[in-house]
């Protein structure tokens, strides 16, 4: 009966998962390990603004994107402002030596699967970078918003 | 009750080996996909890959634009339609390796094999008496990057087929 169950909430999960995560959505329960060796839920950050940005060490444009992402980090912090970066990377070894590299302080979670990722079916990810700006609600505001419009969330 | 698993995993095995070996179709094409500043910034490719008939299943090697197709039994899938799929995602074929059994190479006394109503002429030596899989790169236009295609034709002058660039002809190189 358990597998039964398990299966049809597999098989829910898959097809709920095939469109884009749509605006008005919740901060999903999702649990990933960080780069400190910790494990984090996403539905935890709830309470906060929250930037969930996908990103991978082999994806040029999105090294790019973080080296703008981390002042506006450093500036925020202190506002109830969270940034998540959710790494597609196969390859830990990799995910952590861009994340030194880019000296990225904020949150880092890694999804080692690439697109096939649970976390990045469930959003709904099909190119990179790819980010999601949640209110302190937990709802889904924006989908790859500029940096003005995380700027405006977080003073709202 | 671990032991009858066990055993099953054990048979389900025996039957996945036994079921690679006895069909001797393409069993797996490799490609390496240019185009984009990122071509693996997309899931595009790899979507289009795997929602092609016949194909099985798609791996992806994210660090280096490598797509690894391997195809269901008796799935008469030819490059062509790959090479299509990936050209529909909005990128380009950078190399294009096909891997078959030895065996559909030893009929090609003339260098030439016909696969499903394709042809497949081979540029260099056949094979010297390896068994099991062989690697075949295509050197035709589309499978190769435009600029190593200019170069080609001047290296393959001599093959006749080589420059009319029928879709049903490939053009091929024993790499391993």
């Amino acid at each position: 009966m358990k597998k039964i169950i398990l299966l049809f909430s597999l098989i829910l999960s898959f097809s709920a998962a095939h469109s884009q995560m749509k605006v008005g959505a919740n901060l999903p329960d999702v649990q990933l390990n960080s780069n400190q060796d910790t494990i984090v839920n996403l539905a935890s950050l709830k309470g906060k603004t929250v930037l969930i940005d996908f990103w991978a060490s082999w994806c040029a444009p999105c090294r790019l994107a973080n080296r703008k992402l981390a002042p506006l980090y450093n500036q925020y912090k202190g506002e109830n402002f969270e940034i998540v970066g959710i790494a597609l990377d196969t390859d830990q070894m990799k995910w952590r030596n861009a994340i030194q590299k880019d000296r990225l302080t904020y949150l880092q979670l890694i999804d080692p699967k690439g697109f096939d990722a649970k976390s990045a079916v469930l959003f709904g990810v099909e190119e990179l970078p790819n980010s999601y700006l949640f209110d302190t609600s937990g709802t889904l505001v924006a989908i790859n918003p500029t940096v003005e419009e995380i700027i405006m969330q977080i003073k709202k | 009750m671990k032991n009858t698993n066990l055993k099953f995993i054990l048979i389900a095995c025996l039957v996945l080996i036994a079921s690679v070996k006895s069909y001797s179709q393409i069993s797996k094409v490799e490609i390496i996909a240019t185009g984009l500043t990122c071509s693996m910034c997309s899931n595009a490719i790899n979507k289009q890959l795997k929602a092609t008939v016949g194909v099985d299943s798609v791996s992806t090697d994210l660090n280096t634009n490598t797509f690894l197709v391997y195809f269901k039994k008796d799935s008469k899938v030819m490059p062509r339609v790959l090479k299509e799929g990936v050209e529909k995602a909005g990128f380009f074929i950078g190399s294009f390796v096909i891997t078959m059994p030895v065996e559909n190479l030893k009929a090609a006394s003339d260098k030439t094999i016909s696969l499903n109503g394709s042809t497949f002429i081979l540029l260099n030596e056949g094979p010297n008496g390896s068994t099991g899989e062989t690697k075949l790169k295509i050197y035709d236009k589309g499978y190769v990057t435009q600029k190593e295609y200019k170069k080609l034709l001047k290296m393959f002058s001599k093959v006749a087929s080589y420059p009319l660039e029928n879709e049903d002809d490939y053009h091929i190189k024993i790499i391993i």
